[in-house]
C-alpha cells in the first residue's frame, strides 16, 4: 500500500469510529492524544522529544468540544480530499475554505490547533495530510540528483543559491549523489562563502543554509539524507545559544512538534561549532553575552536535550568567559580560512 | 441723601408674605425654568390627591399643558376631589400660610408653599389672572362657581375680577394658570417624569396628560384601594424642638405645663414628668403661657438623656409592598420585580419612620441615554416623588455604598435597572428648604440598605436563572445544529450511509442539561 492510501484509509477509520459508536446509539468520542507540556517527554532511547500516552477527548456530548470535533471532521474531509486529488493546500488556503463549512473557525489560530490535533490523532505529519507551510525550505548546494514529479534537478545546477527544498519534500526522491557527508550552516552568508570556497568539493559534501531556525521541510529533509542516504550530517552555528539550539532542534526535534519528532528529528547529526571552546582556541572576535543569552544558557543547561557532558561542559565554558562569537568571525583570519582550516580541523576531530 | 433706620424699617414692615416670596421665588423652590413647572405639577397634584383621598374618592387627574410660545405655557388642571367651597377658593390659592397649624401627621407636604406659590408665579410671570371652576357639594345640592381672581401680594389675598355660577356634573376642581420663564422637559426633573414616578408611588390614582405636542399620556390606576388616611399621633419627646414646645404652650387649653406635656407629647407619662422636674428644677405647674425659651431648652435637653419607649407607629401608612409592585407593573412594565416594606424603625431617638423598596429589571426599567438603558433612582418621601438634589440625599447615598456585584450586577451604572425607594415619616428629615433631599441619619441609611439587600438577592435569583435558561437553550441548539453536521462529514469521511442518530442526539441534549445543572452548584 502506498502513502497515499496509507493516509486516505487513517482519515476513513476515524469516521468509521464516529459512525460505529452512532450506530451502537453511543455518545461518540475521539481520543486525541493530549500536547500539553506535561505529556511532552524526552526519549532517552530514541533521543528525542515523544509525546507521553495522556489523552483529551473530543466527545459529542460536551458543549465544549463538539465544535471541536465538526472542525476535526470537516479538516478531515478537506485533507482526504487534498490526498485524493494529488493536491497541497497552507493551512491559511485551509481556514479560507472553512468559510463554507457549517462549524466556523474563531480564527486561524484555531483551524492550526484543529489541524494538529488530527496529525497527533492519526499519527501523521500534516504534509501527509496534504497541508503545507508557507515557508520554503533551506538552500542545498552540492552533487545530489532530486526527482520532483518529472522533473530532475540537480543541486549544483541550480544556480549559486542552489535548490531550494521545497513544503513537498516528502514527494521528492532521491536519484543519485556523489557525496559523502552533508554540512548545515545557519546564515546564508556562510552558505555563500563556502560555496565560493568550493566547500563541496574540498569536503564531498553537500552545502545547506539553513536561514535561521530549521523549516519542517528542511529539517525533514535532512533527516531523510541521513537515514535513506546514510549520509551524516554537521550543523555549524553561531557560538551562542540560539545557534546552539538551531542544532539541537536539528538533532532532538522541538517539545511543540512532540508528536511528529519521529518523522523530523536526526539523532545523529552532530554539532560541529562554533563552540566556546573554539572561541577560545582560535581566539575569535567576540561580543559580550547580553542578559537575555545568560538566561538562555542557563536555560538551555537543564534541558534533557543538552544533557550529554560535551554540552554541559560548552555551556558552563560560554557562561564563564561570558562570550559569544558569530560564525562569520573566522574572516578575521581572511575570508578563506574558515573552510581551510577550521572545517577541516573540526571534521577531522568528529570524524 | 441718607435715609433714616426708621424710614427702611417702615418698608420692611410692610412686606407680606406674598411680597417676600414675590422678590424671592426660588425660595419657593421656582429656580430654573424646568425645575420651576415641576415644582407647579407637584403642587397642583398633591393637592388634588389629598383632597381626594380626604374624601374618601379615588384620584383621577387630568393635566393639558398647551404652549402658546417659547417659555409661555398654559397649564389646566382638573381632579374630581371634593371641590372648593366658593368661599375658601381664594383663600387657597391667593393666601400664604393659610390655616398653618403644628400637626405631628404623615403628609404628602407641600414642598413651596403649595398652590398659591402657583399663583404667584403665574401672575408674575405673566401677569394673568387665574381661573378656577370649583364643583362642590353644599349639603344635598352640588353648587358650580367659576372665578377669576389675582393675588393681591401687597394684602396677601386674593382679588376677585370674575365670578359666575355655573354647571357642573360633578365636584372638583379646575384651575388654569398661564406661565412663562417654565420649561417641559422629559429630563429625569422634569414635568413629565414626576407624573411617571407619581404613578409608581400612588397605583390608586388615574393621570391623564396632554403633553404641548398634544401628545395624550393616560397613565392608568393600578390598585382600586384608597390608602388609608393617616392618623395624627402625638409627637415623641425625642422628636420635639424647644421651638415645638413654645408652639404648644402658646396654643394649648391646658393650664398647667405638666399637663400640657402628659396630653400633647406621646409615650409622656406623670412619672416622666415628675423625673423632669426634679432634673430641670422647673416648675411645671406654672401655665404653659409663662414658659421661657429657656427652660424649654432645658426640658428638651433632658427629654434627650432619658430613656422613653419607641414612638407609636400607628400613624404610619405604608404604600405597601404589593401596591407598589402593582404600580411599577403598570408604568414599568418590567421582567422581574421585587418589592418589599420594612417594619417601622425609629431615627434621632424619637422619630418613627418606614422604609419601602421595589427594584425592576428590564422591560421600560433604567432610564433610556442614548441607546443604552442606565440604570435609574426613584425616591420618595410619603409617596412623593423627589426629583431634585439627588446626590445629597440619604436614599442616593446607601444604594450608592451596596456592593452590587454582590449581586450579579457587574455594571450597576448601565444595567437595565429601577430602583424605588420611599420613606414614610411623620417628619421627613429633608436637607434643605426645597424638600427635595432626605438627611442621611444612620438608622434611615441602614434601613434603606437592609431594604435593598433585600430584593436586590431576589433579582439576582432571577438574573440568575434568567442566565441559566438561556445558557441551556444555547447548549441545546449547539448540539441541535452540530450533531447532524458530525454525522454527516463522519459519513462523507468514512464514505458510507448517514445512520439514524435520533437516540444519540436526543442523549446529548438531555445529558447538555445534566451537565448545566451541575455546573452552576
Amino acid at each position: 500500500m502506498n502513502k497515499k492510501d496509507i493516509t486516505v484509509n487513517k482519515l476513513k477509520s476515524l469516521g468509521d469510529i464516529i459512525l460505529e459508536d452512532v450506530e451502537k446509539n453511543n455518545v461518540p468520542a475521539i481520543k486525541v492524544p493530549s500536547r500539553g507540556t506535561s505529556n511532552i517527554v524526552y526519549d532517552d532511547e530514541k533521543r528525542y522529544y515523544v509525546l507521553g500516552d495522556r489523552y483529551g477527548k473530543r466527545s459529542l456530548g460536551n458543549v465544549k468540544q463538539i465544535s471541536k470535533m465538526a472542525q476535526m471532521v470537516y479538516v478531515a474531509n478537506f485533507c482526504k480530499d487534498l490526498v485524493r486529488r494529488g493536491k497541497t493546500a497552507t493551512l491559511r488556503e485551509m481556514y479560507y475554505v472553512s468559510e463554507g463549512w457549517d462549524v466556523d473557525f474563531g480564527d486561524q489560530q484555531e483551524s492550526n490547533i484543529v489541524g494538529e490535533d488530527l496529525e497527533v490523532t492519526l499519527g501523521m505529519t500534516r504534509e501527509d495530510l496534504g497541508l503545507m507551510p508557507e515557508e520554503d525550505g533551506a538552500s542545498v548546494y552540492g552533487n545530489i540528483t532530486l526527482q520532483d514529479d518529472d522533473v530532475e534537478i540537480n543541486a549544483l545546477k541550480a544556480g549559486k543559491s542552489g535548490y531550494t527544498i521545497s513544503p513537498t519534500i516528502d514527494e521528492v526522491n532521491f536519484v543519485d549523489h556523489d557525496v559523502k557527508r552533508v554540512i548545515a550552516v545557519e546564515t546564508m552568508g556562510m552558505f555563500h562563502r563556502m560555496v565560493q570556497e568550493s566547500a563541496y568539493k574540498k569536503f564531498d559534501c553537500l552545502i545547506v543554509g539553513l536561514k535561521g531556525q530549521a523549516a519542517r521541510a528542511t529539517r525533514r529533509f535532512l533527516k531523510r539524507v541521513n537515514e535513506e542516504l546514510k549520509l551524516p550530517v554537521y550543523v555549524c552555528n553561531d557560538g551562542d545559544p540560539w545557534g546552539f539550539h538551531i542544532a539541537m532542534v536539528i538533532i532532538s526535534g522541538s517539545a511543540k512538534l512532540a508528536h511528529v519528532n519521529h518523522q523530523l528529528a536526526t539523532p545523529d547529526a552532530k554539532f560541529l561549532g562554533v563552540t566556546a571552546s573554539d572561541i577560545i582556541n582560535y581566539d575569535l572576535p567576540t561580543d559580550p553575552l547580553k542578559d537575555i543569552d545568560v538566561l538562555r544558557l542557563k536555560e538551555l543547561s537543564k534541558d534533557p536535550r543538552y544533557k550529554d557532558d560535551a554540552w554541559q561542559v560548552e555551556i558552563k565554558k560560554m557562561l564563564k568567559i561570558g562570550k559569544k562569537a558569530e560564525q562569520q568571525s573566522f574572516s578575521k583570519y581572511g575570508l578563506e580560512y574558515v573552510v581551510e582550516t577550521y572545517l577541516p580541523e573540526k571534521l577531522e576531530a568528529l570524524e | 441723601m441718607e435715609r433714616e433706620a426708621a424710614e427702611l424699617f417702615e418698608e420692611f414692615k410692610e412686606l407680606t408674605a406674598s411680597e417676600f416670596f414675590r422678590r424671592n421665588k426660588q425660595m419657593l423652590g421656582f429656580s430654573g425654568k424646568i425645575r420651576s413647572l415641576t415644582m407647579v405639577f407637584h403642587e397642583l397634584i398633591t393637592n388634588s390627591l389629598d383632597a381626594a383621598e380626604e374624601a374618601g374618592i379615588l384620584p383621577e387627574i387630568k393635566i393639558d399643558l398647551k404652549r402658546l410660545d417659547k417659555d409661555h405655557y398654559i397649564l389646566k388642571h382638573t381632579d374630581n376631589g371634593p371641590g372648593i367651597p366658593e368661599d375658601y377658593i381664594t383663600r387657597v390659592y391667593s393666601t400664604m400660610f393659610a390655616g398653618s397649624k403644628f400637626r405631628n401627621i404623615q403628609s404628602r407636604g407641600q414642598q413651596g408653599l403649595g398652590c398659591s406659590g402657583c399663583v404667584l408665579l403665574s401672575q408674575m410671570t405673566t401677569g394673568k389672572p387665574a381661573k378656577v371652576i370649583s364643583g362642590y357639594k353644599d349639603g344635598d345640592t352640588l353648587k358650580g362657581v367659576e372665578m377669576t381672581f389675582k393675588m393681591d401680594v401687597k394684602k396677601n389675598k386674593g382679588l376677585v375680577l370674575e365670578r359666575k355660577d355655573v354647571e357642573v356634573q360633578s365636584t372638583g376642581v379646575s384651575i388654569e394658570l398661564h406661565f412663562k420663564d417654565v420649561s417641559y422637559s422629559l429630563s429625569e426633573q422634569g414635568a413629565f417624569e414626576y407624573i411617571r414616578r407619581t404613578m409608581i408611588g400612588n397605583p390608586h390614582a388615574k393621570i391623564t396628560f396632554r403633553d404641548p405636542t398634544g401628545h395624550k399620556y393616560i397613565f392608568k390606576r393600578a390598585a382600586d384601594i384608597i390608602p388609608i388616611l393617616p392618623k395624627e399621633v402625638l409627637p415623641h419627646p425625642k422628636g420635639v424642638t424647644a421651638d415645638d414646645l413654645i408652639f404648644m404652650a402658646k396654643h394649648t387649653d391646658k393650664r398647667r405645663f405638666r399637663s400640657l406635656l402628659t396630653s400633647n407629647l406621646s409615650r409622656m407619662s406623670t412619672k416622666r414628668v415628675n423625673e423632669i422636674e426634679a432634673i430641670t428644677g422647673i416648675d411645671l405647674n406654672k401655665r404653659p403661657k409663662d414658659m421661657k425659651w429657656e427652660e424649654a431648652e432645658q426640658i428638651v435637653e433632658t427629654f434627650a438623656k432619658m430613656d422613653f419607649m419607641a414612638p407609636p407607629t400607628s400613624g404610619l401608612i405604608p404604600i405597601g409592598k404589593e401596591q407598589i409592585e402593582k404600580g411599577i407593573r403598570e408604568i414599568l412594565n418590567p421582567e422581574f420585580v421585587a418589592t418589599t416594606t420594612r417594619k417601622p424603625k425609629t431615627f434621632r431617638g424619637g422619630v418613627s419612620f418606614i422604609i419601602e423598596a421595589g427594584i425592576s429589571y428590564g422591560g421600560d426599567s433604567g432610564r433610556m441615554v442614548g441607546e443604552q438603558r442606565k440604570a435609574e433612582i426613584m425616591r420618595f418621601a410619603n409617596r412623593v416623588p423627589l426629583a431634585f438634589d439627588q446626590g445629597s440625599c440619604a436614599i442616593t447615598e446607601a444604594l450608592k455604598s451596596v456592593d452590587w456585584k454582590r449581586y450579579g450586577i457587574r455594571d450597576m451604572d448601565n444595567a437595565p435597572i429601577t430602583i424605588f425607594v420611599n420613606i414614610i415619616s411623620t417628619n421627613v428629615p429633608y436637607l434643605s428648604t426645597g424638600k427635595q433631599s432626605v438627611a442621611p441619619e444612620p438608622e434611615i441609611l441602614h434601613e434603606v440598605r437592609q431594604a435593598t439587600m433585600k430584593i436586590a438577592r431576589s433579582m439576582q435569583k432571577y438574573i440568575r436563572a434568567k442566565k441559566a435558561a438561556k445558557e441551556e437553550a444555547m447548549r441545546a441548539k449547539v448540539f441541535e445544529n452540530l450533531v447532524p453536521v458530525i454525522i454527516r462529514e463522519a459519513a462523507v469521511l468514512a464514505e458510507k450511509d448517514v445512520p439514524e442518530y435520533d437516540a444519540v442526539l436526543a442523549k446529548v441534549t438531555h445529558r447538555a442539561k445534566y451537565e448545566g445543572v451541575v455546573e452552576d452548584e
